[in-house]
């Protein structure tokens, strides 16, 4: 079982029936989350970096679902609790930022109330809460918390934004007052779905700088989805790269930006522009995302790799552990012979 | 603030009211059929001198523009003229049998929402359920059903096969009942009279179950799919992300935003149910407005149809008005 482990991902397997068959939007992923780990989920828009943290949440929209796997928090199974149970954790364990503030954020609600909402539904502060007048000291100690935490994620005279709508803040205002939601009933984890796609670059940084205070202040592990794996290796110490609804190779953001074992990792390195060098242009990577309603049997990144042997489409490749907590699912670094007597589900040990 | 920008809009429905009173004033007149001649029949017997008197008291032997400066001059007094047929004033006829148009179309309303909001959510909360197609499939039905059709079928059933409700009318003729406001319900409350609410109630049953049917059934569609799509929304996956349960989703975030385009919808169902129950009246007996503007307008009675229409324009208005607010209240977006 988990030791250190705050979460630990197991063969998690999401599907979502379309008309032309089953997608696999994630497929057998294996992720170990420390409390107080800055983990990246790095991969292009559709690998289902997204699918994974909804799936922790079990917020996997109808008619998905999770086939497979455990998602163990705290050695839990969440896939065996409760709905009640489930709505517990949600929002006070494990928290989630969405992408798009704007359209996350409810328009009707003033935000200060959006953000009080956790609070009220978890029963942080303790006291009579009904019926109405008597609970004015659980709503002013809840408003006191709110108006703090709006003040530490950077909101400027909460008092006054209490009462605003979100379309009377700026976007950069709108992620933080999303931010604060996340964090009022101090998770020990916090999912952040593409916080920062939609600001803007100085916004960015700021968000970033905001969320790292956090992880270091709260100790509160993040599990930082993007599709930027520059911005991933800055904010993360480790980095876990998708590629249709796959892992495809996992390491220490040293590891993984020095030394790329997969080519998918090397490609999304080469296509990153980089100032110092002028001459060099920005290396795409050849091809589009495979459709994941009909994923090759091999490799899935197979028809867009540059080291792709035949042996690489016609088998299902195994994640190889490469040194100690790093792992890569790619036959290029392995001199390798197909022997009957090995399980192809197994991590083979080099 | 918005007391004084809600007393605005209502001082702006005078001109809305005049303008409309114009347009159906140049209307009627266009229209073939003389008020006298229809007045005193087809026979002839009448002599001329006759016709001629009736034309001078009802001053239509004058140019249209002195009848129409006539008109407009006693109308912002106040006075809408005497009804040619009934002989009684306008404002005191119509002030007779509005209470009862707006009391049925108030009860409509009730009934339509008491259906179509369980429903509109239900079946969008159920997509593709059994209750969803069925109660889409029933409101399809709703639409489409003729008024008069279902409130024969109605009478037909609950009135005159099991007997459960009375037939036509407001109340029982039996039943004395002391006029307040015009509103039967709300009278009988006031003078304590329970037999007389028990009775107008039941009244007002069929009626206004006949009248709401189509309201209910394009609320309930509207409502369904302004539901299913706040139920995609963002807000209301952060909502579940908070650990918020199921029904604190669906009631709080979903349908606080689809109501904002389903109370557009209710607003404008409002203006027909106000003005477009002549039949539903007439099917129930039911002593309102529309009944008598549709006999003054085969009576080609000029003053009352005038001043029907500038009530009609003035709930419309008003129901208009209502959205309004209400929109300021549920979308913070918007203001008056």
């Amino acid at each position: 079982m988990s030791g250190t482990e705050l979460l630990e991902i197991r063969q998690l397997t999401t599907v979502f029936p379309t008309r032309r068959g089953e997608v696999r939007a994630v497929d057998g992923v294996n992720l170990r989350l420390k409390p107080g780990q800055l983990l990246g989920l790095v991969g292009e828009s559709g690998c289902g970096k997204s699918t994974v943290l909804l799936s922790i949440l079990r917020l996997i929209r109808q008619p998905g679902q999770i086939v497979q796997g455990e998602i163990l928090f705290r050695g839990r199974d969440l896939r065996k609790q409760s709905g009640k149970a489930m709505r517990a954790i949600r929002g006070k364990d494990i928290a989630m930022i969405f992408q798009d503030p704007l359209s996350t954020l409810n328009p009707v609600f003033v935000v200060g109330e959006q953000i009080r909402e956790a609070l009220r539904i978890h029963h942080i502060v303790s006291g009579p809460r009904w019926p109405w007048p008597l609970d004015i000291a659980v709503r002013q100690n809840e408003k006191k918390r709110v108006l703090k935490i709006m003040e530490d994620v950077g909101i400027p005279s909460p008092m006054d934004r209490y009462a605003a709508y979100p379309h009377q803040f700026s976007g950069g205002m709108q992620q933080r007052a999303l931010i604060a939601m996340a964090l009022i009933c101090g998770p020990s984890i916090l999912l952040a779905d593409e916080p920062t796609t939609a600001l803007d670059v100085t916004i960015q940084a700021q968000i970033m700088d905001l969320m790292r205070q956090i992880n270091q202040s709260h100790g509160t592990a993040i599990i930082l989805v993007t599709h930027d794996l520059g911005l991933a290796a800055e904010f993360c110490d480790t980095i876990a790269v998708m590629y249709a609804g796959r892992i495809v190779e996992q390491g220490s953001v040293d590891q993984i930006v020095t030394d790329p074992q997969h080519p998918y990792t090397e490609g999304l390195l080469a296509c990153r522009p980089r100032i110092q060098q002028r001459e060099q242009r920005v290396q795409p990577i050849p091809g589009n995302v495979p459709d994941l309603a009909a994923l090759p049997v091999g490799c899935a990144f197979a028809p867009r790799c540059k080291y792709a042997r035949e042996l690489c489409a016609q088998v299902s490749i195994p994640m190889f552990s490469v040194e100690d907590g790093r792992f890569s699912r790619c036959l290029r670094h392995t001199d390798f012979r197909i022997e009957p007597h090995l399980g192809w589900d197994e991590i083979v040990r080099l | 603030m918005r007391v004084v920008k809600i007393l605005e809009r209502l001082l702006a429905t005078i001109p809305i009211m005049f303008g409309v009173a114009i347009i159906v004033f140049f209307f009627m007149r266009l229209t073939p059929g003389d008020p006298v001649d229809i007045m005193m029949g087809q026979g002839g017997a009448v002599s001329t001198g006759e016709i001629e008197r009736l034309r001078e008291e009802f001053n239509l032997d004058k140019p249209l523009l002195v009848q129409l400066w006539l008109f407009l001059k006693d109308a912002l007094r106040g006075d809408l003229g005497y009804s040619y047929i009934l002989k009684r004033p306008v404002t005191t006829l119509i002030a007779e049998r509005l209470p009862a148009t707006i009391e049925l179309a108030l009860g409509a309303l009730l009934v339509s929402l008491l259906f179509s909001i369980p429903v509109g959510i239900l079946s969008a909360v159920r997509q593709n359920s059994l209750l969803d197609r069925l109660t889409m499939a029933s409101s399809f039905l709703g639409i489409s059903m003729p008024g008069f059709w279902l409130g024969i079928i109605l009478i037909l059933l609950f009135s005159v096969r099991w007997g459960w409700l009375p037939v036509q009318g407001r109340i029982s003729a039996d039943l004395k009942l002391q006029q307040v406001t015009g509103f039967f319900v709300l009278d009988s409350l006031l003078t304590g009279n329970r037999q007389a609410l028990i009775s107008s109630l039941r009244h007002l049953v069929l009626p206004s179950i006949t009248l709401g049917a189509p309201v209910a059934a394009v609320v309930a569609r509207v409502l369904r799919s302004s539901m299913l799509e706040t139920l995609r929304s963002d807000y209301v996956m952060l909502a579940r992300s908070k650990g918020a349960h199921e029904w604190n989703v669906v009631l709080k975030h979903a349908l606080r935003n689809a109501l904002i385009p389903t109370v557009t919808v209710v607003g404008l169902q409002v203006g027909i149910l106000l003005g477009g129950n002549m039949i539903i009246e007439a099917v129930f007996g039911w002593p309102g407005l529309g009944r008598m503007v549709v006999d003054a307008i085969f009576n080609r009675d000029f003053p009352l149809i005038q001043g029907s229409v500038m009530v009609y324009a003035f709930t419309f208005v008003i129901a208009n008005l209502a959205v309004d607010v209400m929109y300021t209240y549920l979308n913070p977006k918007v203001s008056l």
